[in-house]
């Protein structure tokens, strides 16, 4: 502004891109609609309307053939009584916290492992194939692995333990359903971190060494806060998938002939039992309810988790 | 910032000079100091957990290959003669065969047109500086956080109605599938090819645009060209989410001759309810829903990677 060369300059700079641009903005504002609309119209008939749609039905009884009865709130209070439904939350739950912080707590001790290790992106590529197999398969696998006469325990039996732990009675059943997702996402999870942490320059922990600190200092005040926006974006792509958990469920420990013992569904296990579950009885307005109830839930936590590790990060 | 980067390494040469002189085995001493007693034992987990994976996938072909008797009386043994009649058997009686056709054309038609519908939007969404797009990117990336179950019985009814309507045949039919796969697959690839499209230079299609080319011929062929490895990502995502689709094919597609790959695996698990578990039969079955998915991994696995986390750091 000050001299006369500078906006005589900036003058030309912006001159010449707003002709181009202006003749782009054009065809493209020609073109917004057109280019947006099948997208947008499947995004509205699979998406926005359903969701309103199951809105709509969780205050309806309705079994798909007799007319439909309205009940108003009758399926949310039903569902509070219900045992199970509140059991498949609690599951979710689970899922959400211990399977997520264990996982994570995997992911960032092998990414500090892996971080100056040989092989490091062959390791990565093996840990990480499991997020793309049909979980569905790791079911069946844990199975027929611990079964009672199964591999592990003649395994067991070798070095010596003569009784082993009923893996697949009722009691364990969920626990070994949340190692095995430990198991597949640890890869996933340790993939995501690890690129943030790759963009962390070796320097700064040297520096941090030649300061004296050790591996868990360096940790803590150099590879924690400055992956901490990644971290929290792995946070809520953990809270969205852990609410979607179904066929690794649905087939734990055996088949689906008879339905999973009610003590490990999750909320997804629930929606599909509910609406076509082999019981028979399909009660679309007690499965639309409780799928509304794990939207709010997932809306909740995601909401939840992103004030809480905002905060955080405004301290670095 | 700029201190913040210049400092340390500044620090580091005076510090090393000071302490150790010989500076060229500078790193490798330094990487050397850094193994201690808990970082061997960290990687030894490490190699033990890459050893179990690899297993757990060699064990999986093996066992595809062994008569189910001998299977029942050692289940880590490895097969003398492989017994390939699992094979035939899973493929011909186990209903894997018709699964498999079945999955292969409703993942390969999915995905071709989800990738179709979802780029051109994403194009538009990431170039446009109208305010309407931003809410439409955010309609889209709202759309990534919906679990299915809450589409689940929503979508069967609106199918179902569709039916009726249309006389299309739409619940237990593979079109019926493939239209659904494409609606729920429509947030995650619009929302990743938005990301790609965005990261093309904008002087490419000015400079189409002053050589007169028209959007559409630019779009399609200079920045769809352009985009083509964004495009190749977003199309084995699909592949790979469409090929592992279990919660709406399980309520969609009801009778045998309709089934895809992961229906046919329960339903051979069900059959094992009452027959007895044919193991052979069963895990060539799973070998048949892992090794597409897994080829496609060694072959382009860096790509399935990036897509699926590059995206989502930023």
């Amino acid at each position: 502004m000050a001299t006369p060369v500078l906006p005589l300059a900036r003058g030309r700079n912006t001159a010449r891109p707003r002709a181009g641009m202006s003749a782009i903005e054009r065809s493209r504002r020609r073109l917004f609609w057109p280019m947006l609309a099948p997208a947008l119209i499947l995004m509205i008939l699979f998406y926005l309307v359903p969701i309103i749609f199951a809105g709509w039905l969780s205050l309806n009884e309705w079994d798909g053939i007799n007319e439909l009865k309205w009940v108003g709130l009758d399926n949310y209070i039903r569902l509070s009584k219900d045992p199970v439904f509140i059991g498949s939350i609690i599951n979710t739950l689970k899922i959400l916290f211990i399977v997520g912080i264990v996982t994570f707590v995997f992911a960032f001790g092998l990414t500090m492992i892996l971080r100056d290790m040989m092989g490091k992106k062959f390791v990565r590529s093996v840990l990480f194939f499991p997020t793309l197999i049909n979980a569905m398969v790791f079911g069946i696998f844990a199975g027929f692995l611990f079964s009672p006469s199964g591999p592990v325990n003649k395994l067991l039996l070798l070095v010596g333990v003569q009784d082993p732990p009923k893996w697949l009675a009722q009691d364990n059943l969920f626990n070994m359903i949340m190692i095995v997702m430990i198991w597949s996402a640890t890869g996933y999870f340790t993939t995501i971190i690890m690129s943030a942490v790759d963009q962390i320059p070796a320097y700064y922990y040297e520096a941090a060494g030649l300061d004296g600190a050790g591996p868990w200092t360096k940790f803590r005040h150099v590879t924690l806060p400055l992956a901490w926006d990644v971290i929290s974006v792995c946070a809520v792509l953990w809270t969205m998938s852990s609410v979607k958990v179904f066929e690794l469920i649905l087939v734990f420990g055996g088949s689906t002939a008879k339905p999973p013992p009610t003590s490990t569904w999750s909320t997804a296990l629930y929606v599909f039992q509910a609406a076509f579950g082999s019981g028979g009885d399909r009660e679309f307005g007690i499965s639309a309810a409780s799928a509304i109830v794990s939207l709010v839930l997932v809306t909740v936590l995601t909401i939840g988790l992103r004030r809480m590790l905002r905060r955080d990060a405004v301290e670095i | 910032m700029n201190q913040v980067i210049t400092q340390p390494p500044l620090r580091t040469e005076t510090a090393k000079a000071s302490h150790t002189p010989k500076t060229p085995t500078r790193r490798r001493s330094s990487r050397k100091d850094r193994i201690s007693l808990g970082g061997y034992v960290g990687r030894a987990v490490v190699w033990l957990l890459v050893a179990f994976n690899i297993f757990l996938l060699v064990w999986m072909v093996l066992t595809s290959i062994r008569d189910t008797r001998d299977i029942a009386r050692d289940p880590l043994g490895i097969p003398a003669v492989p017994f390939w009649e699992n094979y035939s058997t899973a493929w011909n009686t186990g209903g894997f065969g018709t699964a498999a056709i079945n999955s292969v054309i409703a993942t390969l038609i999915s995905s071709l047109l989800v990738v179709a519908i979802a780029a051109p939007a994403a194009y538009v969404l990431a170039k446009s500086t109208r305010k309407l797009s931003s809410t439409f990117t955010l309609l889209f990336v709202l759309g990534l956080g919906v679990p299915g179950q809450v589409l689940l019985v929503p979508v069967y009814i609106m199918m179902a109605k569709f039916q009726d309507i249309s006389h299309l045949k739409m619940i237990n039919s593979i079109q019926g599938l493939i239209l659904v796969m494409v609606g729920l697959g429509i947030p995650f690839t619009v929302f990743l090819l938005a990301g790609f499209f965005r990261s093309l230079p904008v002087e490419i299609e000015e400079a189409a645009a002053i050589d007169g080319s028209s959007g559409i011929r630019t779009f399609i062929q200079i920045v769809l060209p352009l985009a083509r490895s964004g495009l190749v990502t977003a199309f084995m995502l699909a592949v790979i989410s469409g090929w592992n689709e279990t919660l709406f094919s399980l309520v969609l597609l009801t009778t045998s001759e309709n089934r895809t790959l992961p229906i046919a695996l329960l339903a051979f698990l069900d059959q094992a309810q009452f027959n007895g578990a044919d193991w052979g039969g069963l895990f060539a079955g799973i070998v048949m829903v892992v090794t597409p998915v897994l080829a496609l991994f060694i072959w382009l696995g860096r790509r399935i990677v990036e897509g699926m986390t590059v995206g989502i750091s930023k």
